[in-house]
C-alpha cells in the first residue's frame, strides 16, 4: 500500500493553521494600543489562503493518505464558501471586539482555528476523519462562546453548548463505531460499496446511522436535537452567535452533504423517510416558535432552525430511485443546498450585523427597542429589512432564488407534501419577520423626544461594520436577481459529488 | 460596427450617474448640486454618442444587429432570457430618446436653478433616461417588461418631484395607478404569451414564430390586446387617458421629456416592437386604428378650451400619439414612427416654449399672459416654427409625417381606413385651431399680467393660493440661454427633419425613402420586400390628401386668428351659446368624474369593497383570529419545554434518537 504523501496539496490548510498561530502569538508581542491590526493581519491570511486554494486546486481531482482528505471541486467550493464566511464573520467582529472583548487575539486566532476545522469537514472523505475536523471547529466554538467570561449569559450559554456538544459527540462516535463495526470501513466509499453489496440493512448499521443522524442533527441544530441553539445564541457575543448560526452550520452541511451522497447514497430508500421527517419537524417548529420570541437573537436562532428544515429537505431529495430500480444522484437537490447555504449565509450575517451593531448602541436585543430604527438609521433598517425578505424568501433577494431551486429539487424526488409545508413554513416566517420590520419602519421611536433627539445624533454605524453590511446588501440583490454564476459553481461543486473520483493514486481498500 | 458591450453602456452610462448622483453627490456634496446637471449631461451625451455610433452600425449591417440571447434566470421548465435587440427601431428610438434627453437636460439646468432638489431631479432624469433606453433596447420579454416599469416608477417619481404640493402628489399617483391597469392586461399578455411557447420570451423568436404560423390568429389577437392594453395605459390613449394632462404638475423639463416625446411613445414603440403579432390578427389592428383614430380627436376637442398653456398641450400629445396609433393600426409602420420621431422634437420645443413663458410671467394659465412675443422674441420664434410644425403646414416636418399618414390611410381599402381618415382630419383642424389658440393668447396682443393678476383674482374669488402661485414671480425677459439654445436647435429639427422621408425624390445627401427603407430594411420584421413596402417603405406623395390636409390646417388657423387676435367672433359669445358643449369640454367629458366618483367611489368602494370588507371581518378574520390564536398556543406549548434546564435539553435528545431509530427501523 503506498498512500499518496503530497503533502503540498496541504499548503492552503497549512496556511490557515499558521495564520492562526500567528495571530494568537502576536497577541502577546504586539502594544494594546496596536492589537486593531490582528484582524486584519488575519483577513489577508484568509485571503492567501482562498487564493492559494483557487490557483493551486482549480482543476485537480486528487485524495490524500488513501482517501482521508479529498480535494476536488466540491471541496473547492466550500474551502472558497466557509474562508470567505470566516473573513467575513472576522470583519463583521471588528466594531464588537473592540468594544465588548478583551482579548482580541485569542479570538481571531481561535476563530481563524474553526475556520481549519470547517474547511476539513467538507474535505474529509471518511468518518473520523470528519469528526476531529468537527470537534476542532466544536472546541474552537465552545471557546469563542466562553469568551466573554465576566458576563454570566456568556458563561451559562458556554456550558450548556459544551456539555450537550459532549454529549452529541458521543452519540456520533458511538454511532460511527457501530457502523464501522458491521461495515468495517469509515471511508464514504467503503460504505457505499458495502450498501451496495448488501441492500438489507444490518440493524447495527441502522443504529449507527441514525446515532450519526442525530449527533449531526446536534451541529446543525435540526429538531429535536436543537433545544441548545436559542439558549447558546441568546449568550453568546453576537458576532460569535451569527458564526454559531452561519458557519457551523454551513460546514456541518458540507460534511452532511458529502457524507449522505458518496457515502449513504445507495441507501437511500431506508433513510430519506427519517431526514424527511425531522425537516418537517425542524421547519415547523423552528418557523411557530419563532413567533413569540421577544429576544431578537432568539429569534434568529430559531428562525435558523427553520432555514435547516429547509437544506434537510435538500438533503432528503439528494436521489431519485429511476425506472431500473438503481439510485440516481439529484445534482439539483445539491446545487440547491449549497445555493441556499450561500445564500441564508449572506442574509444572515447581514441581520446579525445589524443586531451586533444597534446592540452596541442600545445595549439590547429586545425586538421591542428596534422601534423606529428607521428614524435613528435609515441604513441599518434598510440592510435589516432586506436581510429578513431574502430569509423569508420574497423576489428579488437571495433568499427567493435559492429557495426557488431548493423546493424544486424536493418537489422533483418525489416529495412534494415537504415542498408545500416547506412553503407554509415560510409564509409562517414572514409574520415574524415583519413584526421586526414593522417596528423598524412603522412604530415611532419611543416617548421622550430629547432623548431621541441625541439617540439620532449618536446613532452611528463605524465604517468597517458599514462597508460590511454594504457589500452584504449588494450580495443579497445580486445573489436575487443573478445567481448564474453561483449556480454554475455549486453545479461544479455538484459534479464532483456526482462522479466517481478518478484518481491514478487511488488506492485498492 | 457596435458590439454588445457598447450597447449595454449606452443604458449604463446615465445608470452610472443615477447612481453616483444618488449615492455620492446628494448625500455628501449636496452643496455643489450643479455638479449633478453636468454629469447628467456628459452621461447622456455619452449615450448619444453611442447610439449615432449604433444607428450607422444598423444601417451598415442591413436593418439589424444579430447579438447573443442570454440566460437571465434559469430554472427547471423555465429560462428567462435577456439580451440586446439592435434593429433600425431600436436605433430611431435610441437617437429620439438620448437626443431629446440631452436638450432637456441642458434646458433642465437653467430651468431648475435654485431648485432645493436639484440633485435629486438630475438623478431621477438620469434614472429615467435609463430606463427609456432599456425598454428600447430589450430583447427579452420580460426584461422589456421591467424596463416598462422602470419607466413607469420614474415617470411616477417625476411628476410627484414637488411632492409637498398635494396636486402634484395626487397626479403621481393617479398616472402609476391608471398605467397600472393597462400593465397589467400586458403582464397577462406576456404570460399568455409564454404559454403559448417557452422560447416565445425572446422576442426574434416570437417574431420567427409569427412568420412561420406558429401562432394562431385567435391567440395573436389575445396576446396583440393585452399588449396594446398596456401601450394604451403608457401612451394615455382612450379610455386611460386623464392621467396625462394631471401629470403636468411636474417640472416642465419633465413634461417636455418624458409626457411629451419618450415615455408617452413608448405605448408605440410596444405595438411596433411586437408588430409581426399584431399583424397576424385583422381585429387587433383594427382595434389599434380606431382606438388611436377616436383618441385624436377626443383629445384634441379638450384641448380647443383649456387655458393652461400645458394642459393644452397634454391634450395634443395624446391627440398626436392617437395619429401614430391609428397609423400602425392601418399598417403604416414606418408612416407612424417617423411621425413619433418628428413629433418627438416639435412637441418637446413646444413644451420647452411652455416652460420659458413661465419663466416670464410666473404662471401657465394662458388668460393672464399675452405680449410676450416682444420680450421673448427667440421663444417667440421658435414657438412658431414648432406650431407650424404640429399644424402640418408645408415644409414644416409635421406636415410631412401627417401626410404620410393620411395618404396611407387614403389607400386602406376597407371601412376602417376611410373612418380614421376622417377622424384625422378633423383632428387636423382642430390641432391647427388650438396650436394658434395658444400662439394668439400667449405671444400676442397685451400682457395681461401673470401670476400677480392671477394671485389677486384668486384672493378675489377667495380661493386658496397655492406655494406655486405664491412663490412666482413676474420676470418680462427672455430665458436664459441654456433654456434658450435647446429651443433653437429643436426649431431646426422641426423644420429639418421632415425632409428624411423625402417621397418625391431624393434631394441632397438622403435618397428618396431613406427613411421608410431604413426602418423595413430588418427581415426579421419585414421579410419580403411587399411586406416592406406595405408598411410605407417608399410613401408615395398624394397631392390631393397634401391639399385637403393643408386647408384643414390654414382654416384652423384661420378660425383662431379670427378669434382670438382680429376679434371678428367672440370667444365669449360662442362660448354662450353652445353651452353645454363648452362645459363638457371644459370638464374633460366628465372622464375623472366617472372614474374616480362613480366607478371607484360608488361601485368599488361602497358596493363591492364594503361587501369585501365585511365578509373580511367576520368570516376571514375570525378564522384568522383563531388560528392565529391556536398557533401562538401550539408554539406556547412548544416554548414551554425550552425551560433552560440541561437535563431537559438532554432527554428530549436522547428521546428523538430513540425516535429517530425507530423511524429508521421502520422504514428500512
Amino acid at each position: 500500500m503506498s498512500a499518496n504523501v503530497n503533502v503540498n496539496l496541504l499548503t492552503p490548510e497549512f496556511i490557515l493553521a499558521g495564520m492562526g498561530l500567528l495571530v494568537l502569538s502576536l497577541d502577546l508581542v504586539l502594544p494594546k494600543a496596536r492589537r486593531g491590526i490582528l484582524p486584519w493581519i488575519g483577513v489577508a491570511g484568509l485571503i492567501a489562503a482562498v487564493a492559494t486554494a483557487l490557483i493551486y486546486r482549480w482543476d485537480r481531482v486528487e485524495e490524500l493518505y488513501g482517501g482521508v482528505f479529498i480535494a476536488d471541486r466540491y471541496s473547492l467550493f466550500f474551502f472558497a464558501f466557509l474562508v470567505i464566511l470566516g473573513g467575513a464573520v472576522m470583519i463583521a467582529s471588528v466594531d464588537y471586539v473592540k468594544q465588548h472583548i478583551k482579548f482580541p487575539g485569542e479570538y481571531y486566532g481561535i476563530l481563524i482555528f474553526s475556520i481549519l476545522g470547517m474547511v476539513l469537514m467538507a474535505s474529509a472523505g471518511e468518518l473520523l476523519t470528519a469528526y476531529i475536523a468537527m470537534e476542532l471547529l466544536s472546541f474552537s466554538l465552545y471557546v469563542l462562546v466562553a469568551l466573554r467570561k465576566y458576563d454570566s449569559k456568556s458563561n451559562e450559554s458556554a456550558a450548556k453548548y459544551i456539555l450537550l456538544g459532549a454529549f452529541s459527540s458521543a452519540i456520533m462516535l458511538y454511532g460511527i463505531s457501530m457502523v464501522w463495526g458491521v461495515t468495517g470501513t469509515t471511508f464514504y466509499d467503503g460504505i457505499a460499496a458495502h450498501l451496495t453489496a448488501n441492500p438489507d440493512l444490518d440493524i447495527g448499521l441502522i443504529v449507527g446511522l441514525s446515532l450519526i443522524v442525530a449527533g449531526l442533527g446536534f451541529k446543525v441544530a435540526a429538531v429535536p436535537f436543537h433545544m441548545w441553539a436559542p439558549d447558546v445564541y441568546e449568550g453568546a457575543p453576537t458576532p460569535v452567535t451569527a458564526y454559531l448560526a452561519i458557519g457551523s452550520k454551513a460546514a456541518a452541511f458540507a460534511l452532511i452533504l458529502r457524507l449522505f451522497s458518496e457515502g449513504l447514497l445507495p441507501a437511500i430508500e431506508d433513510w430519506r423517510v427519517l431526514i424527511a421527517t425531522l425537516a418537517a419537524a425542524t421547519m415547523v417548529l423552528g418557523n411557530l416558535v419563532a413567533i413569540r420570541q421577544e429576544n431578537i437573537k432568539r429569534m434568529l436562532a430559531y428562525s435558523s432552525i427553520g432555514q435547516v428544515g429547509y437544506l434537510l429537505l435538500g438533503v432528503a431529495s439528494l436521489g431519485v430511485v429511476d425506472a431500473g430500480g438503481a439510485v440516481v444522484f439529484s445534482e439539483r437537490a445539491s446545487t440547491g443546498i449549497m445555493v441556499h447555504l450561500v445564500g441564508y449565509a449572506v442574509a444572515n450575517l447581514a441581520a446579525f450585523l445589524v443586531v451586533a451593531v444597534v446592540y452596541s448602541r442600545t445595549g439590547s436585543d429586545q425586538i421591542s427597542d428596534y422601534r423606529g430604527l428607521a428614524k435613528k438609521s435609515p441604513y441599518l433598517s434598510l440592510v435589516l429589512s432586506v436581510a429578513l425578505f431574502s430569509l423569508a424568501g420574497l423576489p428579488f433577494f437571495a433568499g427567493f432564488v435559492t429557495k426557488f431551486y431548493l423546493f424544486t429539487a424536493g418537489a422533483e424526488a418525489g416529495f412534494l407534501w415537504l415542498s408545500g409545508l416547506a412553503m407554509v413554513a415560510s409564509l409562517v416566517s414572514l409574520y415574524y419577520y415583519l413584526r421586526v420590520i414593522q417596528r423598524a419602519y412603522v412604530d415611532q421611536p419611543s416617548e421622550g423626544d430629547e432623548e431621541t433627539a441625541v439617540e439620532r445624533s449618536t446613532f452611528f454605524v463605524p465604517l468597517t461594520s458599514w462597508l460590511m453590511l454594504g457589500v452584504l446588501f449588494v450580495g443579497m440583490i445580486l445573489i436575487g436577481v443573478w445567481p448564474t454564476e453561483l449556480a454554475a459553481a455549486a453545479d461544479s461543486a455538484s459534479d464532483a459529488l456526482g462522479t466517481v473520483r478518478d484518481v491514478s493514486t487511488a488506492l485498492v481498500r | 460596427m457596435i458590439n454588445e458591450a457598447g450597447s449595454w453602456l449606452i443604458i449604463g452610462f446615465p445608470l452610472a450617474s443615477f447612481v453616483i448622483i444618488g449615492a455620492v453627490i446628494r448625500p455628501f456634496f449636496n452643496r455643489y448640486a450643479i455638479v449633478a446637471g453636468y454629469l447628467t449631461i456628459l452621461a447622456v451625451a455619452i449615450s448619444l454618442g453611442l447610439s449615432i455610433f449604433a444607428f450607422i452600425s444598423v444601417a451598415d449591417a442591413g436593418g439589424n444587429i444579430p447579438f447573443e440571447s442570454r440566460e437571465w434566470l434559469s430554472f427547471p421548465g423555465l429560462v428567462i432570457p435577456f439580451g440586446i435587440m439592435m434593429d433600425s427601431l431600436t436605433v430611431l428610438m435610441l437617437i429620439t430618446v438620448a437626443g431629446v434627453s440631452l436638450l432637456v437636460q441642458v434646458y433642465g439646468l437653467g430651468y431648475m436653478k435654485g431648485d432645493k432638489g436639484y440633485a435629486k431631479y438630475f438623478a431621477f432624469m438620469s434614472l429615467f433616461t435609463a430606463s427609456m433606453l432599456g425598454l428600447v433596447l430589450s430583447r427579452g420579454v420580460i426584461q422589456l417588461y421591467a424596463f416598462w416599469e422602470l419607466v413607469g416608477l420614474s415617470s411616477y417619481l417625476l411628476i410627484g418631484f414637488w411632492y409637498t404640493r398635494p396636486a402634484a402628489a395626487a397626479a403621481a399617483k393617479k398616472a402609476f395607478l391608471m398605467t397600472r391597469l393597462g400593465d397589467f392586461a400586458f403582464l397577462l399578455a406576456i404570460l399568455y404569451i409564454f404559454t403559448l411557447g417557452d422560447d416565445l420570451l425572446d422576442i426574434p423568436h416570437l417574431y420567427e414564430a409569427a412568420q412561420i404560423g406558429a401562432i394562431g390568429a385567435t391567440a395573436a389577437t389575445w396576446a396583440a390586446l393585452g399588449i396594446f392594453a398596456g401601450a394604451v395605459g403608457k401612451s394615455a390613449q382612450f379610455p386611460l387617458n386623464t392621467w396625462l394632462p394631471d401629470a403636468m404638475e411636474g417640472p416642465t423639463p419633465v413634461s417636455a421629456l418624458v409626457h411629451s416625446a419618450t415615455m408617452v411613445a413608448a405605448g408605440v414603440f410596444l405595438v411596433g416592437r411586437f408588430f409581426p403579432l399584431f399583424e397576424l390578427s385583422n381585429e387587433a389592428m383594427n382595434t389599434v386604428a380606431l382606438v388611436g383614430g377616436f383618441t385624436a380627436v377626443f383629445a384634441a376637442s379638450m384641448g380647443l378650451v383649456a387655458n393652461d398653456i400645458k394642459r393644452v398641450f397634454a391634450f395634443s400629445t395624446i391627440s398626436q400619439l392617437g395619429y401614430m396609433f391609428f397609423a400602425i393600426g392601418i399598417g403604416a409602420y414606418v408612416a407612424a414612427f417617423f411621425h413619433l420621431f418628428v413629433h418627438a422634437w416639435f412637441k418637446t420645443l413646444l413644451f420647452m416654449s411652455a416652460g420659458s413663458v413661465n419663466h416670464a410671467s410666473g404662471t401657465f394659465d394662458m388668460r393672464y399672459m399675452g405680449g410676450l412675443r416682444k420680450v421673448m422674441p427667440f421663444t417667440y420664434a421658435t414657438t412658431v416654427i414648432g406650431g407650424l410644425s404640429l399644424a402640418g403646414i408645408f415644409p414644416f416636418a409635421g406636415f410631412w409625417s401627417k401626410d404620410e399618414i393620411f395618404a396611407h390611410a387614403a389607400e386602406v381599402d376597407s371601412p376602417v381606413g376611410w373612418i380614421v381618415l376622417i377622424l384625422g382630419l378633423t383632428a387636423a383642424f382642430m390641432t391647427a385651431f388650438y396650436m394658434f389658440r395658444v400662439i394668439f393668447m400667449t405671444y400676442h396682443g397685451k400682457f395681461r399680467g401673470g401670476v400677480d393678476k392671477e394671485n389677486e383674482d384668486l384672493r378675489a374669488a377667495g380661493e386658496e393660493i397655492d406655494e406655486a402661485h405664491a412663490t412666482a414671480r413676474v420676470h418680462l425677459a427672455e430665458s436664459p440661454w441654456t433654456m434658450v439654445m435647446p429651443l433653437l436647435i429643436l426649431a431646426v429639427a422641426a423644420v429639418l427633419a421632415g425632409y428624411l422621408t423625402n417621397p418625391t425624390a431624393g434631394y441632397g445627401i438622403v435618397d428618396q425613402h431613406s427613411f421608410g427603407e431604413f426602418m423595413t430594411e430588418n427581415h426579421q420584421v419585414f421579410e419580403t420586400h411587399e411586406a416592406a413596402v406595405h408598411a410605407g417603405a417608399e410613401p408615395k406623395f398624394n397631392y390631393g390628401i397634401a391639399f385637403l390636409s393643408t386647408l384643414v390646417a390654414l382654416s384652423g388657423i384661420a378660425l383662431a386668428y379670427a378669434m382670438y387676435q382680429a376679434k371678428l367672433i367672440s370667444p365669449a359669445n360662442l362660448t354662450a351659446r353652445f353651452k353645454p358643449v363648452h362645459r363638457i369640454l371644459i370638464n374633460k367629458y366628465y372622464m375623472d368624474e366617472l372614474y374616480e366618483d362613480i366607478i371607484v367611489r360608488n361601485i368599488f368602494y361602497n358596493r363591492f369593497a364594503k361587501r369585501l370588507a365585511s365578509f373580511d371581518i367576520t368570516i376571514l378574520d375570525g378564522v384568522n383570529v383563531q388560528l392565529a390564536s391556536w398557533t401562538r398556543r401550539f408554539s406556547g406549548v412548544l416554548g414551554f419545554i425550552q425551560d433552560g434546564q440541561l437535563q431537559t435539553y438532554g432527554a428530549v435528545a436522547s428521546a428523538g434518537a430513540v425516535v429517530a431509530i425507530v423511524i429508521f427501523l421502520f422504514w428500512a
